[in-house]
């Protein structure tokens, strides 16, 4: 077995006396597709911030192709090769589509000013090519905030991509979709890792999506890990029902 | 030792000192209370907030000093019509800015450097007095206090009271708090965003006119006395947490008393030197103020 | 189009004052160069979303360390200048990353308890800076033998420095760096998220901009001669403020505009302050209330392209 690309170990995060996330392990495979999913308030959100550099782990530790990365500033994780997208848009809304993906591989190459002069020669993906892959070839010149929901968001996968990462992080990449653009994110998804070789940890409330994406889950309740394992394993998991029951949730 | 006092005993200095701070405390308390409020409405730093103290002094010279009206009386008119300006302002500047942090602070620059060009034209560049209405001393555990200050901080008491009545029973008040919380519950109180703005901007310059008002025979009377006592503002309410209320009671009584303290030990430039020092400290240790919460 | 009539139209000014040959024409163009340097460093600070109350301070820093180290280590006043204006760059350094760690207001009331400071500093150690009575005897600027004796020749000393200081902040604007302070300025969040070092990239842009901020200082000082701690308190900062505000903080050109506009109004109304204030506090609200983007606005129809 290849050794995992990331791994989460005992990882702890209190915020004052509240336990947001109370030791959770878990490793995500290269060229794994990885879920998170847990009821609200279930912690989901906090871990996936410890991991992106938001937060500090208060215990644990969080490493990445086996260098310790926990408590590491979001721009150190970025420089590693851990790209993420968020839950609300964010991308560059008053640039044009080829501006956005421009100044992402800008903002990936130049990582500060002392190295503005010793330009480190890095692989930043085609610009051209990355929009093609998510087919915003036609949409280049556009506004990005001009363009319709779902293609902003898609405006912000690109963005990750031109950081030109082994991982990607992705906040809730379904929220705010309709059913025929949850469908294309899903399947988006799934070139990222195919086509692109780039894992994917992804926290989602989608059931639908996450169930039929992910190679893994790990399912959280208040905080604590409660089951892990391929989706079949945890939609017939006792406690995972439990932890889910009176949530107007659909396991399809 | 140095310092100034040191014959009439160590209790004496350490009396003076505090009945120092707290005299010139709480005039930066009525300050700051004005000053925080309009920020944690309308999130602006309203650097004209000094000019409407200088108003209010203005005011006061004008009635008490040159028509001879009763003083009490003179300082209520003198901060109702600084109030009334106030609301003035936010009606036909301050409201197409609110929210946006610096054209706030830029719209609010020209309005202040407005009104001192307009109190120097009509009243000149000399500094103008008015006559003391009170005079006399009296002590306690061997500090001195002068009955004028006396006089201005028992008005000041009165005016934070009447200020903390009204946020705490008035609909107004309570609508106001919950926007300075939470800008979206505005709707929800049923007080309309308008109104609310109006009277907050109004009333924090009632407040400093107020200010100005009682501290016109104290201090001389001229087009940029407001730029100290605003400064004072920012700062406390920098200290106490941009927005919150009671920082900015704790804030200015802590401003004054430490003023005390550093005017008596050391020499005024260096205490100026310290207070800044001190200000920097609090804005790096504790972005957000002792008693402040989360700005953004 | 409009651009290139703004940019011929600035050259006719710079010209005009050897077509009226007045000395006193002469001194104001003078000063609007001077000011020019000023006025883009705290323009590349708003551009990165933080208003400075702290480039008088390094305008003093950048004068006062210019003039002595030519009046006490005999240093050719060139080699000062750049040394004298390498002085604020070297305390924004020292400064800056703990500064730019906080935004907004706080920053707005840090940047000037930091101005009040150097200020009180230049007024209090009498024995360098001479204090309120002032710093005499600041010998005339030189380079390659040539002595700067006529206003014109701070004129020309003032244009070069203006263009220099003008081009290396478009340039910045243009280049990738420029895209890097406004990405971080319009999503910090995502821009970090993408390996760029926010910190880093905020003292960056505060050490340029105390560096313009010296240069100008420097050759201020060259000019006058005679430096007291007045000019570097807060009346200059209601001055770039308004600069910066009447010429519309989207472009570089913009801050120059406003240099042109603003200078010449307290010499101008030289023996009535009252109006020139309340000149100043007009234009602020009425920019700040019908054109927020200032002057620029109307010739540059996007927020780049000048």
């Amino acid at each position: 077995m290849t050794a995992p690309l990331l791994v989460v170990d005992s990882l702890t995060r209190r915020f004052g006396g509240l336990v947001a996330a109370s030791d959770v392990s878990f490793t995500v495979a290269p060229g794994e597709i990885f879920g998170i999913i847990g009821p609200n308030g279930a912690g989901k959100t906090t871990l996936f911030n410890v991991i992106a550099g938001h937060y500090r782990p208060t215990a644990g530790r969080v490493s990445f192709e086996g260098k310790d990365i926990s408590g590491h500033a979001a721009d150190e994780v970025g420089r590693r090769g851990i790209a993420r997208t968020f839950q609300a848009v964010h991308i560059f809304k008053n640039e044009t589509v080829r501006a956005n993906l421009h100044r992402a591989a800008v903002l990936a190459r130049r990582h500060n000013p002392l190295t503005w002069l010793s330009r480190r020669p890095h692989a930043t993906p085609d610009l051209e090519g990355t929009a093609a892959f998510l087919g915003l070839d036609m949409l280049l010149d556009n506004v990005a905030g001009s363009l319709a929901y779902g293609l902003q968001k898609t405006v912000g996968v690109g963005l990750a991509m031109m950081v030109g990462p082994k991982l990607m992080l992705m906040d809730e990449p379904a929220a705010g979709l309709n059913p025929s653009e949850k469908i294309a994110a899903a399947a988006l998804i799934r070139r990222l890792r195919d086509e692109r070789g780039i894992s994917v940890l992804l926290v989602e409330h989608d059931m639908p999506l996450v169930m039929g994406i992910c190679d893994r889950i790990l399912v959280l309740n208040q905080g604590m890990p409660i089951a892990l394992g391929t989706p079949a394993d945890v939609k017939s998991d006792k406690s995972v029902i439990d932890a889910y029951l009176g949530e107007d949730y659909e396991f399809a | 030792m140095p310092h100034k006092g040191v014959a009439r005993g160590e209790t004496a200095v350490i009396a003076q000192m505090i009945v120092n701070g707290l005299l010139g405390g709480l005039i930066y308390v009525i300050m700051a209370l004005g000053f925080t409020l309009i920020f944690g409405i309308m999130r602006i730093v309203n650097f004209a907030h000094g000019e409407f103290y200088m108003l209010g002094a203005v005011g006061v010279l004008v009635l008490f000093g040159n028509f001879g009206m009763n003083y009490f009386v003179a300082v209520v008119v003198a901060g109702l019509l600084t109030g009334a300006l106030g609301v003035i302002a936010e009606r036909v500047l301050f409201r197409s800015v609110v929210g946006e942090e610096m054209p706030g602070m830029i719209m609010s620059l020209g309005l202040s450097i407005i009104l001192q060009s307009v109190v120097l034209l009509a009243l000149g560049p000399e500094e103008q007095t008015v006559a003391r209405p009170f005079s006399g001393i009296w002590r306690i555990a061997g500090a001195v206090v002068p009955w004028d200050r006396t006089v201005v901080s028992i008005s000041a008491i009165i005016i934070l009271v009447a200020f903390y009545i009204f946020l705490k029973f008035s609909r107004l008040g309570l609508a106001m708090q919950a926007v300075a919380q939470d800008p979206t519950t505005a709707s929800l109180m049923g007080v309309e965003s308008g109104t609310i703005y109006a009277s907050a901007y109004g009333i924090a310059c009632l407040l400093a006119g107020l200010g100005g008002a009682l501290m016109a025979p104290i201090y001389t009377i001229g087009p940029y006395m407001g730029q100290s006592p605003m400064l004072k503002a920012f700062v406390v309410v920098v200290i106490g947490g941009l927005g919150s209320i009671p920082g900015a009671m704790l804030g200015g009584l802590l401003l004054g008393l430490t003023e005390s303290v550093l005017a008596t030990l050391m020499d005024s430039t260096t205490a100026l030197i310290a207070s800044f020092g001190v200000v920097l400290l609090v804005v790096l240790m504790r972005p957000n103020g002792l008693l402040g919460r989360t700005v953004r | 189009m409009k651009v290139r009539a703004v940019y011929a139209l600035i050259l006719l000014l710079a010209a005009l004052p050897w077509f009226i040959g007045s000395r006193y024409i002469f001194h104001i163009a003078t000063m609007i160069t001077i000011m020019i340097p000023l006025v883009l460093g705290m323009h590349l600070m708003v551009r990165i979303g933080q208003l400075s109350l702290a480039h008088p301070a390094f305008w003093g820093l950048g004068a006062y360390a210019s003039a002595l180290l030519t009046m006490r280590l005999g240093m050719p006043p060139l080699l000062s200048l750049l040394v004298g204006a390498a002085v604020p760059s070297l305390v924004a350094l020292a400064v800056g990353p703990i500064f730019l760690r906080i935004k907004g207001v706080f920053f707005v009331l840090l940047t000037f308890a930091f101005g009040e400071i150097v200020d009180l500093i230049f007024q209090e150690w009498t024995g360098l800076f001479g204090g309120n009575s002032g710093l005499y005897g600041i010998p005339k600027f030189s380079i390659l033998g040539l002595r700067l004796t006529q206003i014109p020749h701070y004129y020309v000393l003032g244009l070069i420095a203006a263009i220099l200081v003008y081009l290396l902040m478009r340039a910045i604007e243009r280049s990738d760096v420029g895209a890097i302070l406004e990405s971080l300025n319009e999503d910090e969040m995502l821009s970090r998220s993408m390996g760029a070092n926010a910190l880093a990239w905020r003292v960056a842009a505060f050490v340029v901009s105390a560096f313009a901020a010296g240069i100008s200082g420097g050759i201020y000082a060259f000019y006058i001669g005679f430096l007291s701690p007045d000019p570097f308190g807060f009346q200059t900062i209601v001055d770039l403020i308004v600069m910066v505000t009447v010429g519309g903080a989207g472009s570089v050109l913009g801050p120059v505009l406003g240099a042109i506009v603003t200078v010449p109004l307290p010499e101008l109304l030289r023996d009535a302050r009252e109006y020139q204030l309340m000149i100043y506090g007009v234009c602020l609200i009425g920019f700040m209330k019908f054109a927020k983007q200032g002057l620029i606005s109307f010739i540059v129809d996007k927020r780049r392209g000048a």
